[in-house]
């Protein structure tokens, strides 16, 4: 439910790897596999922005591991 | 005939059974709430926070959640690499351990390699 309530705003999701994302959360299911617009994605190591990707995505939850 | 009505009985007994013991945890986090805790997920990644709110999947929700990354040459030195976030939401799916922040210390190295002269 306190995802719920995070639909329609920018959320920050960070992967088992050293991978972020961040997005306007448009949607998720009951795994969690969320779908995502106005996405930038992050390399946390060489700290670097990767490509910023409109349109919008479907995030696998498998690797979420913080939301 | 007998046998399918005694069986439809029993079959009932059993269900009922069963339903009690399907969403028990093994660990209670209720008396974690509001408590500050350590959490490992998978990949390495640590992270302290207090407790607010969990489910039976043991998704785990945190506030003011500080993060610590580990590095090659960190080796699990808990560098000054840490973040902090604010509320977060924890997939249970990888976590991989719970502990009190409190009664928890570092102590020197118990493994230590003896090299024979």
């Amino acid at each position: 439910e306190l995802v719920d309530k995070c639909i329609g705003s920018r959320i920050h999701i960070v992967m088992k790897s050293d991978k972020e994302i961040v997005g306007t959360l448009l949607g998720f299911d009951d795994f969690v596999n969320m779908v995502l617009e106005d996405v930038t994605e992050f390399e946390i190591t060489p700290e670097g922005r990767r490509i910023t990707k409109l349109d919008q995505i479907l995030l696998n939850g498998n690797n979420i591991t913080m939301v | 005939m007998a046998s399918a009505g005694g069986g439809g009985g029993g079959g009932a007994g059993k269900m009922a059974d069963k339903e009690k013991k399907k969403k028990e945890s093994i660990l209670d986090l209720s008396k974690y709430i509001d408590k500050t805790i350590r959490v490992k997920f998978q990949g390495g990644r640590e992270a302290s926070g207090v407790l607010k709110g969990f489910d039976p999947l043991l998704n785990l929700v945190l506030d003011g959640t500080i993060e610590y990354m580990r590095d090659p040459d960190d080796q699990y030195k808990l560098t000054e690499d840490t973040r902090q976030l604010g509320l977060v939401v924890c997939r249970g799916t990888s976590v991989v351990l719970i502990c009190p922040q409190d009664g928890m210390e570092a102590i020197p190295n118990p493994f230590i390699q003896q090299q024979d002269g």
